[in-house]
């Protein structure tokens, strides 16, 4: 890895995040005012608390890193700034290092936005713990970067970001990330266990609650090896 | 001399289409190789070879001193290509200047690649509000900022107005006099052969001719004739030596491989005949002439 060439391949993904105010509308600002309007809801006197921050903290987190690195790759394709780059001397995998990167510091501020809320409803939050939840769902969250950028890799803009909503809504409403899974169907349940979100977000759980991790880790592992197989394709297929 | 650009029995192919079959082409430092041809002979396939985008079935490709294909040596070309855009969110410092830190080059080179493509005072605007042209000298003062050895330009013209493409082939002059090799593929066929040393004619992704312009054009002997004159186009055609003739504004335009018995035989004709000129052919014509005799051989 060519440590200047990413470092800016990062400062021009982040700068392409912040100056595009639609892309931190539905990344940041959405999951954090879904998370207040649940609260508001559902919250009840204990109101929205640590667990809450680690089941829809995990939605925010992929909602930041399932989406932005896979757009933002099929519109640099479609754009043909992505050849523009690779002529200029910019390793691929450079490239698409930067877009997973830039996108952690987004998760990062929608989990901070979350936090304040379940901080605010729920009581005050212990900050070891809410450092733990945060940084979890963070690094937990990298595998599904990898099916956001073999999405990128293979789509136009518009059909990547349907794609990834088709893809990240369904899973999170299966893992129980927006609705808890005990007031679901049965079937939810037990399908619930083979959803790589719901591990993510059982993961950050424990860190609250105490629990098993290793399943978890597990199917996360094997997250990650199945994005990396998928991804290797996809790039193949951009680099040709 | 040595050879900035190498290329040896390229050979192409998408799925079973055959787009380039065993492509020979070098440019030494400090020439200008314009590789013409018509749409579909395979130049941008040539292109994308040479800067390492795709990788060819068999042959050679050494560019920069190195295989493009790594990204290292495609760090010392510049290059224009066709159909780029650049991101909405970034300004034209932040791309050139970028480019050239990447390289570890100073801001200065960055601030002298902006001017020397003419987007001084555009510095802070996004790229992507820059109009067509100027988004082709943004390119190409990403490529500049390097001091590349080698400069591989697919149609860089294209959108420029008479000003630009003034300042651009000025651009090209000095950096072939600083030493560069140029590689470059336009429809503007004189122009490019105005500053070419040498020209590659591409076809059926075979080189179809090879040559200085001066020594292309003399491959057609074909000389045009243009005249005012009272006789009809038929009467004309129907001469010996005669291969064409159009109508134009009241003037006969005829293509002949013996112009001087042919303007014998109208004088005889028409003694009345005025506005006479004769030229040799245009490269233009000799490409045109060169493609069309591949594809009826074909």
């Amino acid at each position: 890895m060519n440590w200047r060439i990413f470092r800016y391949e990062v400062r021009d993904e982040i700068l392409t995040i912040v100056r595009e105010p639609a892309a931190l509308f539905f990344t940041v600002v959405m999951p954090v005012a879904f998370f207040a309007l649940f609260a508001a809801m559902f919250g009840g006197e204990g109101g929205f608390g640590m667990t809450s921050l680690a089941t829809y903290g995990a939605f925010g987190t992929l909602s930041v890193v399932l989406m932005n690195p896979g757009i933002g790759l099929a519109d640099a394709r479609e754009r043909g700034w992505l050849r523009v780059k690779r002529a200029d001397g910019i390793p691929l995998r450079v490239t698409l290092s930067a877009k997973v990167t830039a996108a952690l510091p987004y998760a990062i501020v929608t989990l901070a936005g979350i936090a304040l809320v379940a901080n605010l409803t729920g009581g005050p939050l212990d900050p070891i713990q809410t450092l733990r939840v945060v940084g979890i769902l963070v690094l937990g969250a990298t595998p599904f970067a990898l099916f956001s950028l073999a999405v990128g890799a293979r789509f136009s803009p518009n059909a990547a970001s349907a794609v990834l909503n088709a893809v990240l809504i369904p899973s999170v409403v299966l893992s129980g990330l927006w609705f808890p899974l005990e007031i679901m169907p049965g079937w939810m349940g037990r399908l619930a266990a083979w959803m790589p979100p719901y591990h993510l977000s059982r993961l950050a759980v424990a860190q609250v609650e105490g629990g098993p991790v290793w399943v978890h880790i597990g199917f996360l592992l094997a997250t990650a090896i199945v994005g990396a197989v998928v991804a290797a394709l996809a790039y193949r297929s951009a680099e040709a | 001399m040595e050879h900035v650009l190498e290329v040896r029995s390229l050979v192409h192919r998408y799925g079973e289409r055959i787009v380039l079959a065993g492509v020979d082409l070098t440019v030494d430092a400090g020439e200008c190789v314009a590789l013409l041809g018509p749409n579909g002979a395979g130049k941008t396939t040539v292109v994308r070879n040479v800067i390492g985008l795709i990788k060819g079935d068999s042959g050679l490709v050494r560019a920069a001193g190195g295989d493009p294909r790594n990204p290292e040596v495609r760090s010392r070309m510049g290059v224009v290509q066709q159909s780029v855009g650049f991101p909405r969110s970034l300004t034209v410092w932040e791309i050139v200047g970028g480019a050239a830190a990447r390289r570890g080059r100073p801001a200065e080179a960055a601030r002298r690649a902006i001017a020397e493509v003419g987007l001084t005072g555009l510095e802070d605007r996004r790229a992507a509000k820059l109009s067509g042209g100027q988004q082709q000298r943004l390119q190409l003062a990403m490529g500049l900022v390097g001091d590349p050895v080698l400069l591989v330009l697919d149609e860089p013209t294209e959108g420029l107005d008479v000003e630009a493409r003034r300042r651009f082939w000025d651009t090209m002059r000095q950096r072939l006099r600083d030493g560069a090799g140029v590689l470059i593929t336009t429809h503007l066929v004189e122009e490019a052969a105005s500053v070419a040393d040498r020209v590659v004619v591409l076809d059926r992704g075979r080189v179809v001719a090879e040559g200085t312009p001066d020594e292309l054009r003399r491959l057609l002997p074909d000389r045009r004739i243009e005249i005012r004159t009272g006789l009809s186009a038929d009467v004309i055609r129907a001469l010996d030596s005669v291969h064409s003739v159009e109508e134009r504004g009241g003037r006969m335009l005829i293509t002949t491989n013996d112009s001087e018995q042919v303007v014998r035989t109208l004088f005889e004709l028409d003694p009345e005949a005025t506005d006479l000129t004769v030229a040799t052919a245009s490269l233009e014509e000799v490409l045109v002439a060169l493609t069309h005799h591949e594809e009826v051989a074909a």
